[in-house]
């Protein structure tokens, strides 16, 4: 593990860590003062901690609310701490946190489901979020399960699930936002308090949790050797990974079920804790959870402070996200991750086609089949219809254009992506840049009074780009190596959840705009766009083809590359252009999510198309094809209502690669 | 839903309304165009105006959040007011087409079908009850006939000084509320639909901070504890709200709650127009009267 410094060195004590975490325990006493000085002093506050005066407003608040706030998100912050470090250490990577993993997104939309269709187990919400939040772990450790848990693989199977669960959460809340709105200010992480249940629920959750993490402490640390050493020791691994991320989830399922998801602090506290110089496993332990505790307070603190100058409430956990994702960006350069990508690309994917070319041909033909009968073939006024006449055809062509074209689009971007990583689980969703652009549209629709579609794309394009930069800007030094350009992805991906949430919790109006564009709809293409969209995939796509040469030789690794004569930061970065602006173009038309840029090269290799031209070819009409059923799917499933494109494609795109998980 | 905050939209509703779109002044009345409206704020008041659009935005959902006015039976579904199907509203075939400025971004693909009317309400800084006496006004205008506009206008201002009249004396401070989550509530304040009822019967909004271009803010529970004011909560409960709120300390405690003065209405349309401000009238001032 090249992430966590070895325990066996000599380690000598020292103090700064701890200076500065009692300094940011002097903070946030100083700010729980000042907050106390409008509702009668220090004083007051004491005594109501203990009893409330009958008749006094004030010590009814300070009672009910200020002290269970305060204690809750001490024990959210260091519950969610601790489990990072479990995750962290478990999984011998540093990015590894109840966010990243799935778990957060898991319970969320458990609770989001039982609310609509099984109110009654709401009763016990905190084990439908348990549930939920153990199943999307479970899918996670399975993706990676034939990697053996490399860290990466997990961190992108994390992203994945994440995803996946988004775009169901997406689906029932499109249709059903008033009825969910309530459940959009959890998700987004707030800890209002009215009484003191939910602390007393969680601190013996949460003792329980960090008795059995101290009584793991041993065995835990062996995993920070690598597997063969540990192996050799006599440690089962899976046995171990498994219990103490068991326990980790646990201990998340029990934070998010009460104060909902709160991001960043689970991932930030253990890491700044390593970077401070704590060493020692059980050290990291304890100044962790304290670190954790300690920041979720101070920063809910600060939101309540401006409570009253604010026109809504912020939710804290969103807060906490947003303010620590460019701390992340930062975070990133700094992090020691193994120098080795992870293991290069999946061998035994399928056979390799004698003919590409006449496998090509077919899926061609297969295209333009389902390209007649999605436009043709449907449920009008009178039921299913066969229809044939212009003003029909009018409105299901530019969509179905634009479909197909994003399609080609994003499969394109996948294929360069993984062929550039030599990673299988590489898409254009996973760098950031879609979600970039989508906090750039959300941005748009908020402030401008009346925003058109010009505005929209215009905004659209330099969200894209500015994400771009940033993802440039932080890896240049680095060499724009493939897996840090991944991990700067995931914090773009973050900061865009953050934003997000904090958005929909506020419950306005024009989040149900927000919504509709974000889950991906064909719906507001013109015949304009749709032609746009159409010559830029074939033009983009024949821009591909150049790169063939270099895409067959990237995968063998850096040091053949280089042998062979390829100039790796110059080709990297011409490839990433590429890549974004693929992307870019696609977002713009369906939304930030999909799953089509990861499934159709996926799909073009299984297939047998080995090499990467044959590849490019494949997964475009893949790509394509996918996009075009999604859209005569999203338009027939819930008639006269339609389910974005996008999600459709999502869902089916999630479903089929997580059944294949076992192949990967 | 579907609020507006844009002055200039305002400004332009004149010249929209004087543009003739569709039939020629000789049509007779009940051949008013037949509109539809992708807002609910719209159709509730185009019901009002005995006008009822051929079609609008989630029929189903219209009923359980606007409820009254009733949609007639014979409207057809829009599907998601933020996208209609365009095949079925293509078929229609309507007249006009009602959006609100939420929605611009539809409007070059919905003229296509129907010339398009942006109707705006809830400009920031401007009376909220003149904007709804407006769009009123706009609406009778666009299915050309004004007199049931006025008399929309009259009945509802009749109503309104009539329930201010039976009004109890002395009234504490109301505070308006409509819970998300059972430490969650939308509190109704300046800019909304309720503070301008409020204002016209005569009551005070205990809730005077500042509030989104909706009208309201989203507060936890500990911030109404302290406010001295009698809470009115508008329904519907989330569900299983009702059941954690027998279990809040701070509810429990909170001075309407512990005196059982708390009044509950059953669910008002918060950003509707005329027909729903005169309801919420009825519905407040009948539980002032009936526990006062």
């Amino acid at each position: 593990m090249t992430a966590t410094p070895l325990t066996h060195q000599p380690h000598r004590p020292r103090l700064a860590p701890w200076l500065g975490l009692a300094l940011l325990g002097l903070l946030m006493l100083g700010l729980a003062l000042v907050t106390l000085a409008g509702q009668g002093g220090a004083g007051a506050a004491w005594r109501a901690l203990f009893a409330v005066t009958p008749g006094d407003t004030a010590s009814l608040v300070l009672h009910y609310a200020w002290w269970p706030r305060l204690a809750m998100a001490l024990l959210a912050g260091g519950g969610l701490a601790l489990a990072g470090v479990l995750m962290q250490q478990v999984l011998r990577n540093p990015l590894a946190a109840p966010t990243t993993l799935g778990v957060a997104s898991g319970a969320n939309l458990a609770l989001m489901a039982a609310s609509l269709m099984a109110p009654g187990l709401l009763l016990g919400r905190e084990w439908v979020a348990l549930g939920g939040g153990a199943l999307a772990m479970g899918l996670v450790m399975a993706l990676a399960w034939r990697r053996r848990l490399a860290p990466l693989v997990v961190v992108l199977a994390g992203l994945v699930v994440n995803l996946y669960f988004g775009a169901l959460a997406l689906v029932l809340l499109l249709f059903h936002q008033e009825e969910l709105k309530g459940l959009l200010i959890w998700g987004a992480g707030a800890l209002a308090q009215d009484g003191w249940g939910d602390a007393a629920f969680l601190a013996p959750r949460l003792a329980l949790g960090l008795l059995a993490a101290l009584v793991l402490l041993r065995p835990l640390r062996l995993l920070a050797l690598d597997d063969a050493s540990a192996s050799s020791l006599g440690v089962s691994l899976k046995h171990l990974r498994l219990a103490a991320l068991g326990l980790a989830i646990f201990l998340t399922a029990s934070v998010v079920s009460v104060v909902g998801v709160v991001g960043f602090i689970g991932l930030a506290a253990p890491n700044l804790v390593r970077l401070a110089g704590v060493r020692g496993l059980a050290a990291r332990l304890l100044a962790a959870t304290l670190l954790g505790g300690l920041l979720l307070a101070t920063t809910d603190l600060l939101l309540q402070g401006a409570g009253p100058w604010l026109p809504t409430l912020i939710p804290t956990g969103a807060a906490t996200a947003a303010l620590g994702a460019p701390l992340l960006l930062w975070l990133i350069p700094r992090l020691r991750l193994a120098d080795k990508a992870p293991p290069t690309a999946t061998p035994g994917l399928g056979p390799r086609h004698p003919a590409p070319a006449r496998l090509a041909g077919v899926l061609a033909l297969a295209l333009g089949a389902a390209l007649v009968v999605a436009l043709c073939w449907g449920q009008g006024a009178q039921g299913w219809q066969w229809l044939t006449h212009w003003d029909v055809l009018e409105w299901r062509l530019p969509r179905l254009a634009a479909a197909a074209a994003s399609g080609v689009l994003l499969a394109l971007a996948g294929t360069l992506l993984q062929r550039l990583t030599a990673n299988p689980m590489a898409s254009p969703e996973l760098l950031g840049i879609s979600g970039g652009s989508a906090m750039a549209l959300m941005a748009a629709i908020f402030l401008l009074p009346a925003p058109g579609n010009l505005a929209l794309v215009a905004a659209g394009t330099l969200g894209a780009l500015a994400s771009l930069a940033v993802l440039v800007g932080i890896n240049r030094r680095s060499g724009l190596r493939p897996e840090r350009l991944l991990l700067t992805g995931v914090a773009i991906t973050a900061l865009f959840d953050a934003v997000r949430a904090m958005v929909l919790a506020g419950g306005d109006p024009r989040g149900q705009l927000i919504l509709a564009w974000l889950s991906g709809s064909t719906y507001y293409v013109e015949a304009g766009s749709a032609l746009t969209v159409s010559l830029l995939a074939l033009l983009l796509g024949l821009a591909t083809l150049p790169f063939a040469r270099w895409l067959d030789i990237l995968p063998l690794g850096a040091a053949s590359s280089q042998a062979l004569g390829i100039r790796l930061n110059r080709a990297r970065l011409a490839l990433l252009l590429l890549v974004a602006l693929l992307t870019a173009c696609a977002t713009l038309v369906v939304g930030p999510l999909s799953f089509v840029g990861l499934l159709a090269p996926h799909l073009a290799r299984l297939l047998g198309f080995a090499r990467a031209r044959g590849q490019l070819v494949g997964a475009a009409l893949l790509g394509a094809l996918l996009m075009v059923l999604a859209d005569w799917l999203g338009r027939q499933l819930l008639f006269p209502d339609e389910i974005p494109a996008g999600i459709v494609a999502s869902l089916i795109g999630g479903s089929y690669f997580i059944w294949r998980l076992r192949r990967l | 839903m579907l609020r507006v905050r844009h002055l200039a939209r305002l400004a332009t509703l004149a010249l929209l309304l004087t543009t003739p779109f569709t039939a020629p002044l000789a049509q007779a009345e009940d051949d008013a165009p037949r509109l539809a409206s992708l807002d609910w704020t719209l159709a509730e008041t185009l019901v009002a105006l005995g006008h009822p659009p051929v079609a609008v935005g989630q029929v189903p959902a219209y009923h359980a959040w606007v409820g009254e006015p009733a949609l007639p039976d014979s409207v057809i579904d829009l599907g998601l007011r933020s996208q209609p199907n365009l095949e079925r509203l293509a078929a229609l075939a309507p007249e006009g087409i009602l959006i609100s400025p939420m929605f611009a971004n539809l409007t070059p693909r919905l003229e296509r079908i129907a010339p398009v009317s942006e109707l705006a309400l809830y400009a920031p800084g401007e009376a909220t009850w003149s904007q709804l006496l407006a769009l009123t006004r706009a609406l009778a205008a666009r299915v050309e006939d004004p007199a049931a506009g006025e008399a929309l206008i009259d009945a509802s201002e009749a109503r309104l000084a009539q329930l201010r009249e039976g009004l109890p004396e002395a009234n504490e401070p109301l505070l308006i509320v409509q819970f998300m989550d059972a430490r969650h509530v939308r509190v109704f304040g300046a800019n909304g639909l309720f503070q301008a009822v409020l204002e016209r019967l005569g009551l005070e909004n205990a809730w005077t901070r500042p509030t989104n271009a909706w009208g309201f803010s989203l507060a936890s529970l500990e911030e109404l504890a302290t406010l001295e004011a009698r809470l009115v909560v508008v329904e519907p409960y989330p569900r299983g709200v009702e059941a954690r709120l027998a279990d809040s300390g701070l509810w429990q405690h909170q001075p309407s709650v512990a005196a059982d003065r708390v009044i509950t209405l059953p669910p008002v349309w918060s950003f509707g127009a005329l027909p729903s401000a005169v309801r919420f009238a009825e519905l407040l001032a009948n539980a002032l009267e009936s526990q006062p």
